[in-house]
C-alpha cells in the first residue's frame, strides 16, 4: 500500500498558511449553485482542466498528524494570477477521525465535487486527475481574494455534512512543478492502488448490494441486483454506481439491499436479496441466485447486452451479444431469444447479462463458468478474451468454428472441451455434468439418472410460474409426469406449470427416431 | 430560467425564427443557451457557429455507452457532466449552444438517459433564457430529457401540412403536460392578404396567439435556403424587424413572469 503521509514542502516555494474557521465568506453557499457553468468570457481564472495538470486527493491520516482547519497554499494565489489564464491545481485533504479509514478515502474525495459546486461563482468538473475548475469574475467582484477561502468553505462543508470527519486539513497547490511531481509520485499510485482494490472487491467484502428498477417501466417484475461480482444486465451500472446513486436518492431507482444471510455461497443466494426480489416482483419470484444459470437465475429485463442460451445437444452454454445479427448455433438470433426472455422473467435456459459480468470472478460459477461455455461470437470473445482462463479460451467456438449444432459438436469433440467428458466446476472441484455419452443405451440411462436427481429440486421449486418456452427446448422436465423428455440430454432445466388445466386425449409412447436423439 | 421552444414542420422556417431569437435575446444577456433538438435542422449553421462545435450530446452518450465498462469506480454522472460541459456545450461569444444530435442506437439507454436528465436539469436552471429548436414530435420533451417549456412558438407557412402540423404540436404539448404559460403561432412566408386572413382564422380557431406574420422576402428565403447565418439578413427587412419585436415581447413576458 502506498504510504499515507503529509507531503513535503520543497524549499523556495511560496507558501501561505491559515488556521481556524472563517467567520464569513464573500460568496453564497448552497446546493442551488450545482451545475452552474462559468462561461469563458465570464471567467476570472481556470484551474486544471484540459491544458494544465491537476488532481484532488483525500488521504486518511492518524489524528495527531492532522491540524484541524488549517490551509496551506503553495504557489500563486488568486490575486497574483493573470485574468483569463489557466493554472495547475492540486487539492489535497488530510482527514482524521475515529471512523475514518483508508477505504473511505474515495467516497470522501468524491464529495469535493458536490461541496465545491455549492460555492457561488466556482465551477468544479470531473474527478481525480481530470479536475477542471473555473472561478467567475463575479466571485472576485464580490470579494473572493484567496483560494484559502475556497478551502475553508469546502472543509466547513465536509465537517457539517460528514460529521465522522473529526479533523480536516487542506493543502492547495498552484505551483506547476509541485503539482506535477505529486500527481506522478503520490496521487497516481494511490489511484491505481484503489482501482486494483476495486477489481479485487467481491460480494463477500460488502454488506449491501444495490437494486436497479430503472427498467421496471418495460419489465415490471424485473429486479436487477447489482453486486461487486455482478454488474447490471444493461452493462451500465456497477456496484459503485449503485452506491453513489443510493446515497444521493435512497428511495430512487437504486436502493440499498442488505445482503442478509448467505444461503448458497456457490450459487450466490442471499436471504436479503430473496426478500427484496419477492417484494419488488410483487411476489412473482422468491429466490434469486446471482451466479447461477440454471437454478433460480437472475431475472432478465430486456436491456441486457448479452444473452446466454443452454444447448442441451452439447450440454453447454452459448452467449450472443446484441450486435451479432446472425442466428446462434441453436438457430435463434439474439432478438428472438431476447424477445422470449425479456420482460423481467426468470427463464431457465436463458440468461441476460451485461458484458462486464464476463469479467467477474464468479461468472456463473455454480454452473461451471467459462468451462461450461461452448460458443460466442468472435467479436464478443475478443472483447472479453483476457478474462477467459488460458486453458479454456481456445476451446470456446466462434462463428468461424461452428455455425450449427453439428459443427459445434464436431468442434467441441476436436478440441476436447470439458463438456464432452464432463465439466468440473472450479469453484469447489465438483463434477457437475456427465459429459456426452455416445452409445444410445447409455444415453438413456444417463437421462434417467439426471432426471431422478433433478426431481427433488423441481418439487422444491418456487411457486412462481416459469414461462414455458414456445421454441423447441429439449430437456424440459415435467415434474408431475416424471418422464424424461424423449430427446433429452442431461437435465438441469425444469418447467413448472402453475394453475394449468391440461387435457390429454391420448398418450403414445414409442421409441424416438434416431435423428432426434441428442440432436445428432 | 425561461424556456422557449420553437417547433414546426420542417422547412417552415423554425430554425430561422430560433436563430433570430437567440441573436436578439443574447444582445440583452449572455445567459442564453441555444439548443438544437432537431436532428434534421441546422441551427449551428443558421447561427454561423458550426465550426466551433465539438460534439453533440448524442455523440457523448454513445461514447459513454462504449467507455462505461472501463470506468471502474469513476462516478459516471460526473464523467458525463464533465464531457458535456467540456465538449458538447459550444461557447459562442454571446451564448452557449448545445446540439442534441443523433437519436439513440441499439441497447439500453435507461441509465445513460437517467444521468443525462440530471445533468441537463442542473445545467439548464442557471441560464436566464433557453431557446430550443425542436422537431414537431417534441421528442426530447416526451422523453423528459428536457422537462419544461414556458413558451411554445409554433412556426408555420401557409401550406396545409404546416397548419396540420401546428395543430398536432399544440395537442402534443398539452398531452405532455409541459406546463407552458403560453403557446404562440408565427406565420412565415405569407405572400398575400388572403393567406394572412386564413392564418388569422386558423390561429383563432385553434386557440393559438398569433405572434407575427412574416412576409415572403426573397432575400431572407435565399439566406435560409443557402444555410447562411441569419446575421446576414437585411436589417431593414420586415422579417428582421418583426422578429426583433417578437424577441422583445418574449423578454418582456419573461421579466413579468419573474
Amino acid at each position: 500500500m502506498v504510504e499515507r503521509k503529509r507531503i513535503e514542502i520543497p524549499e523556495g516555494v511560496k507558501v501561505k498558511e491559515s488556521v481556524g474557521e472563517e467567520a464569513e465568506f464573500p460568496f453564497d453557499i448552497s446546493p442551488m449553485y450545482e451545475g452552474e457553468r462559468i462561461r469563458k468570457g465570464d471567467m476570472y481564472v481556470e484551474l486544471g482542466g484540459p491544458s494544465q495538470p491537476g488532481f484532488e486527493l483525500v488521504m486518511a491520516l492518524p489524528m495527531d498528524q492532522v491540524e484541524d482547519m488549517k490551509v496551506t497554499l503553495i504557489g500563486p494565489d488568486l490575486d497574483e494570477m493573470e485574468e483569463g489564464s489557466t493554472y495547475p491545481y492540486a487539492m489535497i485533504y488530510y482527514i482524521a477521525g475515529e471512523m475514518v479509514e483508508t477505504d473511505l478515502e474515495p467516497v470522501i474525495e468524491r464529495r469535493n465535487h458536490d461541496f465545491q459546486n455549492y460555492l457561488e461563482g466556482y465551477m468544479h468538473l470531473n474527478q481525480r486527475y481530470d479536475i477542471w475548475i473555473r472561478i467567475g469574475k463575479n466571485a472576485i467582484k464580490k470579494g473572493l481574494k484567496s483560494l484559502i477561502q475556497i478551502a475553508k468553505a469546502t472543509m466547513m462543508l465536509y465537517k457539517n455534512e460528514l460529521p465522522f470527519i473529526e479533523k480536516i486539513e487542506a493543502v492547495y497547490i498552484t505551483d506547476k512543478d509541485l503539482v506535477e511531481k505529486l500527481l506522478n509520485e503520490l496521487a497516481m499510485p494511490i489511484f491505481e492502488e484503489r482501482d486494483a482494490r476495486v477489481e479485487a472487491l467481491s460480494d463477500e467484502d460488502v454488506d449491501e448490494f444495490y437494486s436497479c428498477t430503472l427498467c421496471q417501466s418495460f419489465a415490471p417484475t424485473n429486479v436487477c441486483i447489482v453486486s461487486p461480482d455482478r454488474p447490471s444486465l444493461c452493462g451500465a451500472i456497477t456496484w459503485f454506481d449503485g452506491r453513489a446513486a443510493a446515497k444521493v436518492d435512497p428511495e430512487g431507482p437504486n436502493r440499498a439491499v442488505p445482503k442478509g444471510e448467505l444461503l448458497d455461497p456457490i450459487g450466490g443466494e442471499y436471504s436479503g436479496v430473496n426478500e427484496f426480489a419477492k417484494q419488488e416482483s410483487g411476489g412473482e419470484y422468491e429466490r434469486i441466485k446471482l451466479h447461477s444459470f440454471f437454478e433460480y437465475p437472475h431475472t432478465s429485463c430486456g436491456c441486457f447486452e448479452v444473452i446466454g442460451f443452454y444447448m442441451p445437444e452439447v450440454d453447454g452454454i452459448g452467449w450472443v451479444h446484441r450486435g451479432y445479427a446472425e442466428p446462434a448455433p441453436n438457430g435463434l438470433t439474439f432478438s428472438t431469444m431476447a424477445g422470449q426472455t425479456g420482460g423481467g422473467k426468470q427463464v431457465v435456459g436463458f440468461l441476460g447479462i451485461g458484458i462486464a459480468y464476463f469479467r467477474s470472478k464468479k461468472f456463473i460459477q455454480a454452473d461451471g463458468g467459462w468451462y461450461r461455455t461452448v460458443w460466442m461470437p468472435k467479436e464478443l470473445k475478443e472483447r472479453v478474451a483476457k478474462y477467459i482462463p488460458d486453458d479454456i479460451r481456445d476451446k470456446i467456438a466462434t462463428e468461424e468454428d461452428a455455425k450449427t449444432l453439428d459443427e459445434l459438436r464436431e468442434f467441441l469433440k476436436k478440441v476436447d472441451h470439458p463438456v464432452v467428458k464432463g465439466v468440473v466446476r472450479p469453484v469447489d472441484g465438483q463434477k457437475i455434468t456427465n459429459g456426452w455419452v455416445e452409445e444410445e443405451e447409455e444415453a438413456e440411462e444417463a437421462v434417467e439418472e439426471v432426471a431422478a436427481e433433478a426431481a427433488p429440486a423441481a418439487s422444491a421449486a418456487q411457486p412462481a410460474a416459469m414461462q414455458p418456452m414456445p421454441m423447441q427446448m429439449p430437456g424440459f422436465q415435467l415434474p408431475a409426469l416424471q418422464m424424461p423428455a424423449p430427446s433429452a440430454a442431461p437435465a438441469g432445466v425444469k418447467l413448472i406449470i402453475k394453475d394449468a388445466k391440461i387435457t390429454i386425449d391420448k398418450v403414445i409412447v414409442r421409441k424416438a427416431e434416431k435423428e432426434k436423439k441428442g440432436g445428432k | 430560467m425561461t424556456v422557449i421552444a420553437v417547433a414546426g414542420k420542417g422547412g417552415t422556417g423554425k430554425t430561422l425564427v430560433s436563430a433570430l431569437l437567440v441573436n436578439f435575446i443574447s444582445e440583452h444577456t449572455t445567459s442564453v443557451l441555444a439548443v438544437d433538438a432537431d436532428p434534421d435542422s441546422n441551427l449551428p449553421e443558421a447561427l454561423g457557429v458550426e465550426d466551433q462545435l465539438k460534439k453533440t450530446l448524442g455523440e457523448i452518450r454513445e461514447l459513454f455507452q462504449v467507455s462505461r465498462d472501463e470506468m471502474g469506480t469513476m462516478n459516471k454522472e460526473q464523467w458525463l457532466e464533465g464531457k458535456i460541459y467540456a465538449e458538447a456545450i459550444c461557447e459562442c461569444p454571446r451564448y452557449d449552444l448545445l446540439v442534441m444530435g443523433r437519436p439513440e442506437g441499439e441497447g439500453c439507454y435507461c441509465f445513460a438517459n437517467s444521468l443525462l436528465r440530471g445533468v441537463l436539469k442542473r445545467l439548464m436552471r442557471h441560464y436566464d433564457y433557453i431557446i430550443i429548436d425542436t422537431e414537431a414530435g417534441l421528442e426530447h420533451f416526451s422523453r423528459k430529457t428536457i422537462d419544461t417549456a414556458d413558451y411554445i412558438i409554433i412556426v408555420t407557412d401557409m401550406s396545409r401540412k404546416g397548419l396540420a402540423t401546428a395543430k398536432r404540436i399544440k395537442g402534443l404539448a398539452e398531452e405532455l403536460k409541459l406546463n407552458f404559460k403560453k403557446i404562440f403561432l408565427i406565420a412565415n412566408r405569407i405572400a398575400s392578404e388572403d393567406a394572412e386572413k386564413t392564418i388569422r382564422k386558423f390561429a383563432e380557431e385553434e386557440g393559438l396567439e398569433l405572434l407575427a406574420v412574416l412576409p415572403y422576402d426573397s432575400s431572407v428565403a435565399e439566406v435560409d435556403l443557402r444555410g447562411d447565418p441569419v446575421s446576414e439578413i437585411d436589417k431593414n427587412s420586415e422579417v428582421y424587424k418583426k422578429m426583433r419585436e417578437v424577441a422583445n415581447l418574449m423578454l418582456n413576458l419573461s421579466v413579468e413572469a419573474r
